[in-house]
């Protein structure tokens, strides 16, 4: 079982490899291993979204990936988001719509936004809602969430 | 010093929507929570939990455990008995209360599903885990006592063999007379009100990272904490460790909702291992433990009745609040559902008060903070009850309201029991509420929906929230072995710019944000000009309670006020020095400093702070102190009691049970508004996480009080989808006795939101005759309840 394998992935253009145990989850070799903290542990069954993270361009949550699957992947994480100091239109409406408290279910939030913003870059409320709906904010009460999404959908557009 | 003028300020900031300065690092995944936190040396432990919930303990084998290669140590109760004192309670409001404490690892028997009774600490949290399931532990099992009524049976097994039952305490508070004013009452409503067992639930879990020096003596601790400085004098009461030799340092906190205010046994396990590993131990909660570990709240069953005369006048309130406690007591006892007693008569005007408490020992998890902190169940009662003698007496749900308010020129008011509240104008409160029903059509989409046959309602909820804990003295007197004053020190540097240091801890609400925006205020400086340093014992100055209760920014907030409004005098002073001019003729605008009423010559901060730390001479006055800093304590001389109406749009679908939220609305009075941006999302993060409670979560313990309901696949989180829009406006009622003007909003949502789904529910389902008196109202309930009235109404026709 603690046989290791060699594990090398793509994480926000940098290439972290290691050997890992194969009972290593993704995202603790993503915290841990590669020291990119901002992908954070809410729930470690899945349901919480707060360690959702982009793996060759689609959401997926990185506490019910094992490293070892990870091997070859192209990951992004919210460490790469930004340009520099410079925050995305997305986190810019979060900060301007208060769309975060605490901070912990946010980069969840900014992956599975992202993601929807990139198919449907005019949602409706009621669709921000529901491709939200897998990730809990305990803070927020959401509303204002869904407000950053819908203006961030906005200032893209334009 | 006492500062007897109202703070003069430009209030550029104050009251502005400022976007946070918090924000950016958390957005860009540049925060540092607990588990961000690494140290060198570090280990991590992992704890064994009962599986049982009532057992002796008659042997526990470690031996494989150590034997496993990179486990550094284990531990039982044993061990960590013979160097810890047991967890501390702060809260003892019932006079001779029988206090159930327990050492954070169970000695030789345990109470509830849960308890702690061994830890390893090893290389890393896997081999840590691992080695737990190479401990043996016999356990003899014992009777079970799993609720309420299982507790209160007369032959009910007893968790504490020494105990007469298992009641931990009662109380009474009376005021005026109660049975005359229901001996000649027109009208008696009563019923019994139920909250499950429900938890703050931070999206972070607990954690912490204890380093245990013993040739200095010291303990180096990073706490996922809302109260440092509590839990780094109950640390130095457990180890019987000097203060000032610990250190308490919080890191970004994902979340708190009064589960991080309480002193948790993992900090000592974390400690105890540490000093015998001579490691520093990173201790975290994953989930799953988060169920039995973090502090259970809410469960309560309130039996109260309330007296009224035929025109919906309140004549008197009655009833005995039960607290369903756990296996032993949380660091705050009782005091929750004791405060669910004393805010049992919310806004309303109730001159005959007969209030009991009965505070219960079970075998589940102890009960510990979460926002609100028993008004939510305070608010259930007052809530339930008038609008159900609304209905007998046929009346409209505001206008019996409107009718036993205090009215303003009433404060301060006497409540009957304990709370003064400071001031209000809870009849505009109540109107402004009901203007934006009217303005957003609300009415109209009931009418339409009713015309299709659809169950759509409209609820209120009018509450009341002490905030500002409170008076220290007064504290003390109730029962707390704490204090409650806020201390700030503002200090401007050798660059002119602002240094705030306070005991305050930021758990999402924003408090750097606001705090910068009333010194930069009362300074006259740029907010950009301002950092904001919290979350070290070592450097930051001391809060009386925590971060709990409403506090940071009344509390907190008059403390930076006061300390800002003398260093100004200070600036002014040394400014005038440069100028040549009187500090009484001065004024300061982002930074520059002139002398009023003329172009002549300004000097900047970076002047003064120049003249106050290098280049003193000819500069500074003689008689003025180098350095630019002040230091407030502000210890208030009563609480500051918000107040809010909260109206909600719902529809029933009466064939499944189930509620949609369709639009809330909110109109509050937090005094000052420091940041109507972040005042609303306190207010909508409470309301949300009422709602939650209201229809979805709930702990929910079998007849053999094991938890069934131990991971968010059972224990259900409101999602985006099951929260509604929300609306708020806002009144400004300046609290009197706090300088500022600023009243809490943390826990306003919290404590409105119960009774508003159920008000709501009500209403939609009129026509039914439901009275939703048991929360969370999940649909079984709901349906089990229309079905029940259904019969009911049928078989009297």
């Amino acid at each position: 079982m603690n046989d290791k394998q060699s594990v090398s992935t793509t994480i926000n253009g940098h290439v972290y490899t290691a050997d890992c145990e194969p009972r290593l989850t993704l995202a603790d070799f993503i915290r841990h291993q590669c020291g990119l903290t901002g992908t954070h542990l809410g729930c470690e069954h899945g349901v919480c979204g707060a360690c959702t993270i982009m793996v060759d361009g689609r959401t997926a949550r990185a506490c019910l990936m094992l490293a070892v699957q990870a091997d070859g992947c192209t990951i992004t994480t919210v460490e790469g988001m930004a340009d520099g100091d410079r925050l995305t239109p997305l986190q810019e409406a979060f900060w301007n719509n208060h769309g975060l408290q605490c901070g912990f279910c946010t980069p969840g939030m900014l992956m599975c936004a992202t993601e929807l913003l990139e198919s449907n870059p005019d949602p409706t409320a009621t669709e921000v809602r529901e491709r939200l709906s897998g990730n809990l904010c305990r803070c927020t009460g959401y509303d204002s969430i869904v407000t950053s999404v819908l203006d961030a959908a906005e200032k893209q557009r334009s | 010093m006492t500062i007897t003028e109202p703070v003069q300020s430009q209030t550029k900031y104050t009251g502005a929507r400022i976007r946070r300065t918090e924000d950016p690092r958390l957005l860009a995944g540049r925060g540092q929570y607990i588990d961000d936190v690494t140290v060198p040396k570090m280990l991590q432990a992992a704890v064994l939990r009962s599986p049982h919930p009532h057992a002796r303990i008659t042997g526990i084998d470690t031996s494989r455990a150590r034997a496993l290669p990179g486990v550094f140590d284990v531990i039982t109760g044993q061990d960590l008995a013979a160097v810890a004192d047991q967890q501390p309670v702060i809260w003892f409001p019932i006079p001779e209360q029988r206090i159930a404490r327990t050492h954070a690892l169970a000695v030789d028997r345990v109470r509830w599903v849960g308890q702690a009774v061994a830890a390893v600490v090893a290389t890393d949290r896997y081999v840590a885990e691992d080695a737990l399931e190479l401990i043996e532990v016999s356990y003899e099992l014992l009777p079970v006592v799993a609720d309420l009524d299982a507790a209160l049976a007369p032959d009910a097994p007893k968790l504490y063999d020494d105990w007469p039952d298992n009641v931990s305490g009662s109380l009474t508070y009376r005021n005026g007379d109660a049975d005359e004013a229901f001996a000649s009452a027109d009208l008696v409503v009563g019923g019994s009100f139920s909250h499950g067992r429900a938890f703050g639930c931070p999206l972070e879990p607990r954690g912490c990272i204890v380093n245990w020096d013993s040739f200095e003596g010291t303990l180096d601790v990073w706490l996922s904490t809302q109260s440092p400085n509590l839990a780094r004098d109950l640390l130095a009461e457990v180890f019987d460790v000097p203060v000032h030799k610990i250190r308490v340092r919080t890191p970004h906190i994902g979340g708190g909702f009064g589960n991080k205010f309480d002193f948790y046994g993992e900090e000592v396990i974390a400690a105890v291992l540490s000093r015998r590993t001579g490691r520093p131990v990173k201790l975290l909660e994953d989930r799953a433990e988060s169920f039995v570990a973090t502090g259970h709240s809410r469960d309560q069953r309130l039996d109260f009745e309330m007296a009224l005369s035929q025109d919906g006048t309140i004549l008197g309130l009655r009833g005995t609040s039960y607290g369903v406690l756990g296996g032993a007591l949380g660091t705050v006892g009782s005091g929750p559902p004791w405060a669910s007693v004393l805010t049992s008569m919310g806004p309303y005007k109730i001159p005959n008060l007969e209030l009991h408490l009965k505070a219960v020992v079970t075998n589940r998890a102890p009960y510990g903070s979460y926002r609100g902190w028993g008004a939510p169940k305070g608010n259930l009662v007052h809530e339930r009850l008038i609008e159900m003698a609304a209905r007998e007496l046929g009346m409209d749900r505001a206008e019996i309201r409107r009718k036993n308010f205090p009215a303003p020129e009433e404060f301060p008011y006497f409540t009957g029991a304990i709370f003064t509240y400071d001031s209000g104008r809870y009849a505009d409160c109540l109107d402004l509420a009901m203007s934006k029903v009217d303005e957003l059509g609300w009415r109209e989409r009931q009418a339409e929906a009713r015309a299709e046959g659809r169950h759509v309602g409209i609820g209120y909820s009018f509450h009341i929230e002490p905030s500002g804990y409170g008076p220290s003295r007064i504290l003390n007197l109730a029962g707390l072995a704490h204090s409650g004053f806020d201390e700030a020190v503002v200090r401007m540097d050798s660059g002119g710019k602002v240094t705030i240091y306070t005991g305050q801890i930021n758990i999402g609400q924003g408090t750097h944000t606001i705090y910068s925006q009333l010194a930069a205020d009362t300074l006259g400086v740029p907010m950009d000009d301002v950092v904001v340093v919290t979350g070290d014992t070592d450097s930051c100055p001391y809060t009386g309670y925590g971060t709990g209760g409403s506090r940071a920014a009344t509390l907190g907030g008059a403390a930076i006020l006061r300390a800002s409004e003398r260093l100004r005098g200070k600036v002014f002073r040394v400014a005038a020095q440069l100028l040549e001019a009187s500090p009484d003729d001065l004024q300061i605008d982002s930074g520059t400093i002139s002398v009023r009423g003329t172009s002549g010559p300004s000097v900047t901060t970076r002047d003064v702070g120049d003249a106050a730390y290098r280049r003193l001479l000819d500069r500074l006055p003689d008689d003025e102190m180098p350095t630019l800093e002040e230091v407030d304590v502000f210890d208030p001389v009563n609480m500051a009691t918000s107040f809010g109406c909260a109206a909600l749009l719902i529809e029933v679908d009466p064939e499944t049970g189930t509620v949609s939220m369709l639009d809330c609305l909110q109109a509050h009075d937090c005094g000052t508004v420091i940041n109507p941006m972040l005042v609303d999302g306190q207010l909508a993060g409470g309301l949300a996480q009422a709602m939650g409670g209201a229809l979805l979560e709930e702990l929910v313990y079998d007849e053999e009080a094991r938890l069934r309901t131990g991971s968010f696949r059972d224990y259900l989180l409101p999602t985006a989808t099951d929260i509604p829009p929300f609306h708020f406006y806002h009144q400004e009622t300046p609290a009197p006795d706090i300088p500022g003007g600023m009243k809490g909003v943390g826990e306003a949502g919290t404590i409105a939101g119960v009774s508003l789904v159920a008000s709501a529910i009500d209403d939609a389902l009129t026509e039914f005759g439901v009275t939703v008196t048991r929360f969370p109202v999940t649909p079984p309930r709901l349906l089990e309840q229309i079905r029940e009235a259904t019969s009911h109404k049928e078989g009297s026709q």
